[in-house]
């Protein structure tokens, strides 16, 4: 599994930052709803079911909103952020590679450990404090706000972890880990001879071994970065089944929760142990009993950072987060807190996956609700993450569930409107919007078979990740991630050859055959469009830029193996995953939406606009490298 | 035990139902400056004034040999040892009366706990019932049955922890309630109180068999049936806030209490 946040994490300093008070924005004021993932397509197939969009569109507009380039939350988000394509904010994708060992890496955070340490028998003590910084370039539009007095609050941005650093109100979204330093690692617990599995994508199964109806459940918690051995912590969870009835007892420290076979727990307070009575990290997960009997089944959630004693940085000021949870109660700070990997996984059903997504969705907007009754000036910018997580598992197959989320977040649009009457002004967007995702494309297989990529002698295509076979000295071409395709340059990857008068005329050929690549199975071609990042972007961060940008067909996505540096047998299969809607596709295929309750008179209209026009509305320029217009 | 225990909790009750007008912190402050009072006529009753101030004069006086003498090492030695003999002669004569003021003092503290360390459930939040039998359970029998009164919903079967002889319960209140738990077990009832909604009164904690147990958990009367150990439900931790300032009761308590006693204790002729 990829390590996005290194765990030395706990050394570090919270980056929060003093709050002072921002002067009035003269009684201008602005709603911007993020929500991640709604579709053009899908809005305008059920208009009817969605009065609040529906009024929205008649008493302003709705426009279609073109995406970036490759169309990715954590891309299209930076640019929402910075007013920047990718190439001016250097976000090309979820992960990035280091050039020269091609390990992938996060793109959005990097965590340094303490360089300074004192070793004190097992211990290992920082005598300076290591960091957590953001990847992306320029400034977040409201610290541009911040800076010229204009208050603002910015409640789950993705790619803003760790949280821009200003005296804003704001608390990081998709990118924060959980305590593990993951994107979200769950545990499933079982004594089912017949679950053989012991990691998965996102989890792991641990067998446990049921005595008289008692059970200990061991949750692992973070590497104990102050133990040379960085060895995992853990937190019993003691539980007992009743021997008859369909519920069961869980003891977690001093909390206890009974539950009943198919209930999910509310937040379980956990304190892992790092130094025993000096130090230990706080952390929160819920637990679903999913099954008492015959077999105990039970799923623990990945472990969140507590707001209210975050271990990690996760708002500004830093005591923000502690704030909401006073005000709204315990809440996920995950980025991505639906149990997505689960349901792939096969450890959750459908029904239980929507079960927690609802709970999700329904969490967000109490919190929105409490944000919303405060704003009284300025910006409040909020993030729905439900319609993308769950667009993902039911996109095209189960329309009538994903439908209910849409209308969760309608509701939430409809108290927005009214919130901000005539005197306000109301933008609903959306980063991307979705399609079926039906063939698995393995690019680097597909690159194997054209003749860029050759294994090591005598092996054979696999699921070894990480390029494990790959022979780097006759290899010119690999893909990682969802979209992007590298040269193996000399000079740059290490044992790389491709030297510099050989690169444009090979990616010109491999952009050919891309778009001449077409689907046995289908007949129809695969790829529909290739980007070059020196003509795609108007920026020049291109350090980690793919150098050649795959925007597949509607249908087709990269496969997750493609993502590792996998070679599989097969150049393009069937999706046979739970996870059946996608948008790593061709930016034109997938556009995002932009609704105002105020005409929008720009042809065209793009994600950096959205923040020219939030500066403009507030009558401030568009800042360095900043390449949008408003669209009013 | 039980009478004891119902004596005062009748007049706590009665305490409380008078100032049932006022904050948790003034009726509080009340009844802390009382317990100062309090604590100040038992000192004064079991303590040696006339001894206690011989005691001091000793000490101040050996502290001003050190200020005097300060440069020469002997006499300031000599000194010391005498300030820590007359200190633990100060600290043997406020033995006593420490003693003495512990016991009802005690008493007193484990009873307003009921009223101050704890909060009634709030309506709509869960939390749990849990009984423990003094014998392991046979999973083979019938687990006891709970009813609860109207507006308690209990939502879960009993949870039977065999070994450990308990069996717990998920309850909620969906309204303000008070009333009382009813427990079926081999065929006898067992009650437990439930307080459920807002404000101060008297939410009993763990239910208990022994005697013993009975002066630490005094709110309610012993259970009678031989096979049931304890009964508990966990209630939310009651804070008490005096001038806006949200503390653990038994902080507030001690800080007024010992502010009376100070103030007052001249009044009282007592000397420590």
């Amino acid at each position: 599994m990829i390590r996005w946040i290194g765990l030395a994490a706990f050394a570090v300093l919270l980056a929060g930052c003093s709050r002072s008070t921002t002067h009035a924005a003269g009684g201008k004021k602005m709603i911007v709803l993020g929500v991640d993932g709604m579709d053009p397509v899908f809005l305008e197939k059920h208009w009817d079911a969605l009065p609040n969009l529906n009024k929205l569109r008649h008493s302003g507009d709705f426009r279609r909103l073109g995406t970036t380039i490759p169309p990715q939350s954590p891309v299209a988000w930076s640019t929402v952020t910075t007013g920047m394509d990718p190439g001016g904010h250097g976000i090309f994708d979820f992960i990035h590679r280091d050039p020269h060992t091609r390990i992938p890496m996060s793109s959005m955070g990097e965590t340094t450990a303490p360089t300074r340490t004192l070793s004190l028998g097992p211990y290992r003590l920082p005598l300076n404090s290591g960091s957590v910084r953001t990847q992306r370039a320029g400034r977040a539009f409201w610290q541009t706000l911040g800076e010229h007095g204009i208050a603002g609050t910015v409640i789950r941005m993705p790619a803003n972890y760790p949280p821009a650093d200003c005296e804003q109100e704001s608390l990081s979204g998709m990118g924060t880990p959980d305590l593990q330093g993951t994107l979200g690692t769950f545990s499933f617990f079982t004594d089912d001879p017949a679950e053989t599995r012991t990691t998965l994508p996102g989890g792991y199964i641990a067998r446990v071994k049921v005595n008289k109806g008692r059970a200990v459940l061991s949750v692992r918690g973070p590497e104990n970065s102050l133990r040379k051995d960085n060895a995992v912590t853990s937190m019993d969870l003691v539980a007992y089944v009743d021997p008859t009835a369909p519920a069961a007892r869980f003891d977690a420290g001093s909390e206890q929760i009974v539950l009943r076979q198919g209930e999910w727990s509310d937040w379980i307070h956990a304190s892992f142990r790092l130094i025993p009575g000096v130090k230990s990290a706080s952390g929160m997960f819920r637990i679903y009993l999913q099954q008492a009997h015959p077999q105990l089944r039970v799923y623990v959630s990945p472990v969140n950072i507590d707001p209210e004693k975050p271990e990690l940085p996760i708002s500004t000021p830093s005591n923000e987060s502690q704030t909401l949870a006073e005000a709204v109660g315990p809440y996920y700070t995950q980025g991505i807190p639906e149990e997505t990997a689960a349901f792939r996984a096969g450890v959750l059903s459908r029904a239980e996956f929507l079960t927690q997504s609802h709970r999700v969705l329904s969490d967000s907007l109490k919190m929105f609700r409490y944000e919303l009754a405060r704003f009284s000036d300025g910006l409040l910018f909020y993030y729905f993450s439900s319609v993308d997580q769950n667009a993902h598992m039911l996109w095209g197959k189960y329309d009538d569930d994903l439908l209910e989320i849409y209308k969760g977040v309608d509701t939430a649009i409809g108290e927005a409107m009214a919130k901000a009457g005539k005197d306000t002004t109301l933008i609903v967007m959306s980063d991307h919007g979705f399609a079926r995702f039906d063939r698995a494309v393995h690019l680097n297989t597909w690159l194997m078979r054209e003749g860029y990529l050759t294994l090591e002698d005598g092996a054979k295509p696999g699921e070894e990740e990480l390029f494990g076979h790959v022979n780097w000295s006759k290899t010119q071409a690999y893909a990682l991630g969802l979209n992007g395709l590298y040269l193996n340059m000399d000079g740059r990857e290490s044992g790389g050859i491709v030297n510099v008068a050989e690169k444009e005329q090979l990616l010109d050929d491999i952009a050919k055959k891309l778009l001449a690549f077409k689907d046995p199975k289908t007949g129809e071609n695969v790829v529909d469009k290739v980007y070059f990042p020196d003509t795609a972007f108007k920026g020049h961060n291109l350090k980690y830029a793919p150098d050649l940008f795959v925007g597949f067909r509607r249908g087709n996505r990269a496969s997750w193996q493609t993502a590792l540096g996998v070679v599989p047998k097969e150049t393009i299969e069937d999706n046979t995953e739970a996870w059946i809607g996608d948008h790593c596709m061709a930016a034109d295929e997938v556009p995002g939406v932009l609704l105002s309750n105020r005409k929008v008179r720009l042809d065209d209209p793009q994600l950096y606009d959205i923040t020219s026009t939030i500066l403009a509305e507030f009558g401030i320029a568009n800042t360095s490298g900043m390449i949008g217009h408003s669209v009013f | 035990m039980d009478f004891l225990n119902g004596v005062i909790n009748s007049i706590l009750r009665g305490y409380f139902a008078a100032l049932s007008w006022a904050p948790a912190g003034i009726s509080l402050a009340v009844i802390s400056v009382l317990a100062g009072i309090g604590m100040l006529w038992v000192f004064g009753k079991t303590s040696k004034p006339a001894r206690i101030r011989a005691v001091k004069r000793r000490v101040q006086a050996h502290l001003l040999e050190i200020r005097v003498f300060g440069e020469e090492p002997a006499v300031v030695w000599s000194a010391q040892k005498s300030l820590v003999a007359w200190n633990m002669r100060y600290m043997g004569l406020m033995l006593m009366p420490a003693v003495w003021m512990a016991i009802p003092l005690s008493i007193l503290l484990i009873h307003l706990e009921a009223f101050y360390g704890r909060s009634p459930l709030p309506v709509g939040r869960a939390t749990i019932v849990t009984m423990a039998m003094r014998a392991p359970l046979n999973p083979e029998s019938a687990a006891p049955v709970l009813r609860a009164p109207q507006g308690i919903a209990v939502e879960t079967p009993g949870v039977r922890a065999i070994d450990d002889g308990q069996i717990s319960w998920r309850i909620r209140p969906s309204e303000p309630v008070s009333g009382s738990l009813s427990f079926q077990v081999d065929g006898q009832t067992i009650e437990k109180k439930i307080e459920a909604g807002n404000g101060l009164r008297l939410v009993p904690g763990m239910r208990v068999n022994s005697l013993l147990g009975s002066v630490v958990h005094p709110d309610e009367p012993r259970i009678q049936s031989p096979s049931v150990g304890w009964i508990d439900v966990r209630y939310p931790d009651g804070s008490v806030a005096i001038f806006g300032i949200e503390l653990h009761w038994l902080i507030w308590f001690t800080i007024i209490s010992m502010l009376a006693a100070l103030l007052l204790k001249k009044r009282f002729g007592v000397v420590f």
